[in-house]
């Protein structure tokens, strides 16, 4: 039984002492929930949150167990919505103990998956019954960057936070030399170190790499682990596109969504930036956007109906259907760009070497760059390319991070201008602003841009703003 | 060469000045006449006089400070039907007592953009005031004007403007701006434009600025090039070519730097891609391409997603001709 077990979850551990590192999270955890003993304390939730694989829901878990707690856990992502989320946990936070007399607490864990825009409530249903509850709640959320955290920002008032660390390197190390020699499988030191450094402080992917590589083995060398891929972690959002974009069954694509760690809008729109750079083949292409368009009315059937049964159809089109597209393309990712801003910049494909490593794109000019070097720095760095030091070249990742967001801060000026000019024209002319920006201002551009004269003439008659009339200058 | 905007500079002030639409500006003269009207139902297609013939009673109902008793709203402008009841309650409360006139008007222009259900909540509000206000409801369809409404109004039908009228409209305007509008000019014009005299004017006033008095029909190609349409058929023609990043490029110029909305884009590219240079099939295939994205756009489908896909599948038609 325990044979067939990943060993994630079979060298799981099973008491406090056993969970490597994050001392000082697990301390306070312990301490707010042995503060339950003495009536419900101020804060009646804890929000823990980390990077992945750190042993956040593991020690929930264990200290649970210990403290002879019955624990109800929920998945955020299965219950989005406010109404299951208060049909699930709703009555439950009431009743403090069970029928066999165990004190109860309830885990809600991967709140990551609720996206605060969409899931009308999800999080403010969670904060109301933090409000109310009479049992302790323990909030687990993956968080990798600051960018999620606004959308927590109700719970995190109400709730205790606590936060956890990466695990040290040498915690790993001696954490994953312990399993090796508990299951009697002879693995270099030099793997041991290798494992424990690519981990970046994520032990549960380690042990999995491990397994990976010494799963049915007596021993374990070098030539063994120079199989691994890299893992798919947030920092690694183009490595787990990379896979989703090769696999081969809808099974293997859709893995996707439980491993890049960002949220599935996210995702969607990274996949929608860098489709056109894998699928360079016409059709695959049309197929591959189809996918996604349906993609997207799945997403807003689910929206609409406030069903989230509908949201794997999405992801099914968003994985599989576009990765299924890829039949005659051989698209590389950013490889072609990379190739053409060589010759933008006036450079022949000779002064540079382009080559794919499993890195990146590996960019090592040919000849001493001198004054062009900056040039040719600040277009490469504009692909989302960085200086490797020492190295000699640039590594531009294979997919590039969705890019509206950018198009929205740089033209946040330039639409406020267009407004404020719309609802002028639109007062003055007898028409809606809409028609004032689709039919009107783009002939009024051209007026200013052409004409000074009769610019001034219409700036005086709208009332304009010097700032507006340069705007429509351009 | 002065007054902003020649559209508006050239705009009927009473209805005297009105040459085109004359059954219905002799009705209209009536209820001046009497000093009465009904509610009113204006439609008909953009740029032929709707909103000048209401503007153009209203001025010769109420004198020059008619803007005192008219209320001008434009649905699609107005945030929510509550808005536009607040607003219309405010204006409708209080009697013309000033003018000799018992009541106000309150001009609702793209009247059809607003819902049904807005459209009921509208009625009772008309209802509710028709001793003190006036309405005036403008639209290009009267199919989507709900029947309650319909039948409390006086529905006039404005008709397109013939060709001659129209081309007889913008050769008035630029003899007046000393501008020399060659005949291929003017014929370019009138092709962008047909019987909208507002896009037309707008489209000779933009032509005569980058000209030095001269208009020809390579000033009005020009021009068109650089609006919308020229920019939704620089997309097409990327997608054709199979140029998708580039045209997706463009195409997110459009929505987000330009500010277009989707519907307004969809609009377009209908109109643009049953001008291209593609086999008929696949003009059939593509409008039934941008007919469920249409529709998807109406549930609330995103515009950028959905108008890609349209784009990656243009590639194919480019294919196909290729070969």
């Amino acid at each position: 039984m325990t044979e067939s077990q990943p060993w994630s979850s079979r060298f799981r551990p099973c008491t406090l002492k056993e969970i490597a590192g994050n001392e000082r999270a697990i301390r306070q955890l312990q301490t707010w929930l042995k503060s339950w003993d003495k009536g419900i304390p101020k804060q009646r939730a804890a929000f823990l949150h980390g990077p992945p694989g750190v042993g956040k829901t593991c020690s929930v878990v264990t200290l649970a167990n210990d403290l002879g707690y019955d624990l109800l856990e929920v998945n955020a992502s299965d219950y989005r919505t406010k109404k299951k989320l208060d049909a699930l946990i709703g009555r439950s936070i009431r009743q403090r103990v069970t029928i066999t007399g165990k004190r109860r607490m309830i885990l809600v864990d991967e709140l990551e998956g609720i996206s605060g825009r969409q899931d009308h409530g999800g999080i403010g249903a969670i904060a109301a019954i933090i409000k109310k509850t009479e049992i302790p709640v323990v909030l687990v959320a993956t968080s990798i960057g600051e960018r999620w955290e606004d959308k927590f920002r109700p719970l995190r008032d109400v709730s205790l936070h606590i936060e956890y660390n990466p695990v040290p390197f040498s915690l790993i190390l001696m954490r994953i030399r312990a399993i090796a020699e508990e299951l009697e499988i002879h693995v270099d030191e030099d793997v041991l170190e290798l494992l424990a450094d690519r981990a970046e402080g994520d032990l549960r992917s380690t042990i999995n790499d491990l397994e990976a590589i010494a799963r049915g083995r007596t021993r374990v060398t070098m030539a063994e682990a120079s199989g691994l891929s890299v893992r798919d972690r947030k920092d690694y959002t183009p490595d787990a596109l990379m896979k989703m974009f090769s696999a081969k069954t809808l099974r293997d694509a859709r893995r996707i969504i439980s491993s890049a760690h960002i949220p599935y809008d996210d995702l969607f729109n990274w996949i929608y930036e860098n489709l056109p750079l894998v699928l360079d083949d016409a059709s695959d292409l049309a197929e591959g956007m189809d996918a996604l368009s349906r993609a997207d009315i799945h997403q807003t059937r689910a929206r609409r109906t406030q069903n989230y049964r509908l949201i794997k159809y999405m992801f099914d089109e968003m994985t599989g259907g576009v990765a299924l597209s890829r039949r005659n393309s051989d698209g590389v990712g950013l490889l072609k760009l990379a190739r053409i801003k060589v010759a933008e910049l006036g450079f022949p494909p000779s002064d540079f070497t382009i080559i794919e490593s499993p890195d990146g794109i590996m960019i090592k000019p040919n000849r001493y760059l001198k004054d062009d070097w900056r040039r040719v720095n600040e277009a490469f760095r504009s692909m989302g390319a960085s200086w490797v030091r020492g190295g000699g070249c640039w590594n531009l990742p294979y997919f590039r991070s969705p890019q509206l967001i950018w198009r929205y801060r740089r033209t946040w000026h330039s639409r406020r201008r267009r407004r404020s000019v719309a609802e002028r024209l639109a007062d003055k002319c007898h028409i809606s602003t809409k028609e004032a920006v689709a039919e009107v201002i783009p002939l009024v551009k051209v007026i200013f841009e052409e004409n000074e004269a009769m610019a001034r003439d219409i700036s005086g008659w709208l009332g304009l703003e010097d700032k507006e009339a340069d705007w429509l200058k351009g | 060469m002065s007054g902003g905007m020649w559209a508006e500079k050239y705009r009927p002030q009473i209805l005297d000045e009105m040459v085109n639409q004359t059954e219905i500006v002799s009705r209209l003269k009536n209820f001046v006449k009497e000093r009465n009207l009904p509610h009113l139902l204006f439609v008909g297609p953009a740029g032929i006089g709707k909103t000048t013939s209401i503007l153009a009673l209203a001025r010769d109902l109420y004198g020059s400070g008619y803007r005192n008793y008219t209320l001008e709203l434009n649905a699609s402008d107005e945030r929510g039907i509550d808005v536009i009841r607040e607003k219309v309650k405010n204006f409708a409360r209080t009697a013309a007592i000033a003018s000799e006139v018992p009541f106000k008007i309150l001009i609702m222009d793209e009247a059809d953009s607003l819902t049904s259900a807005a459209q009921h909540a509208l009625r009772r509000t008309m209802e509710i005031y028709t001793r003190t206000c006036r309405f005036c409801l403008i639209g290009n369809y009267s199919e989507n004007i709900i029947e309650p409404i319909q039948s409390r109004c006086s529905i006039f039908r404005f008709s397109p403007l013939s060709e001659v009228d129209a081309k007889g409209w913008i050769k008035m305007i630029a003899s007046k701006e000393d501008v020399q509008l060659l005949e291929e000019g003017l014929e370019a014009i009138y092709e962008a434009s047909k019987g909208d005299l507002r896009k037309a004017t707008n489209l000779l006033q933009a032509a005569a600025a980058t000209q030095e008095g001269v208009v020809d029909d390579v000033a009005i190609y020009s021009i068109l090039g650089r609006v919308s349409p020229g920019k939704v058929r620089e997309i097409l023609n990327l997608g054709l070519k199979g140029e998708f990043l580039e045209a997706r490029e463009a195409l997110r110029a459009l929505l987000i730097d330009e500010g277009l909305a989707a519907d307004d884009i969809i609009r377009i590219i209908y109109s643009e891609v049953l001008r291209l240079g593609i086999p008929e099939r696949w003009k059939v295939r593509l409008s039934d391409t941008i007919g469920e994205i249409d529709y998807r756009l109406t549930q609330g489908a995103r515009p950028e997603i959905q108008l890609s896909a349209l784009i990656a599948k243009l590639a194919l038609a480019g294919e196909e001709m290729d070969r």
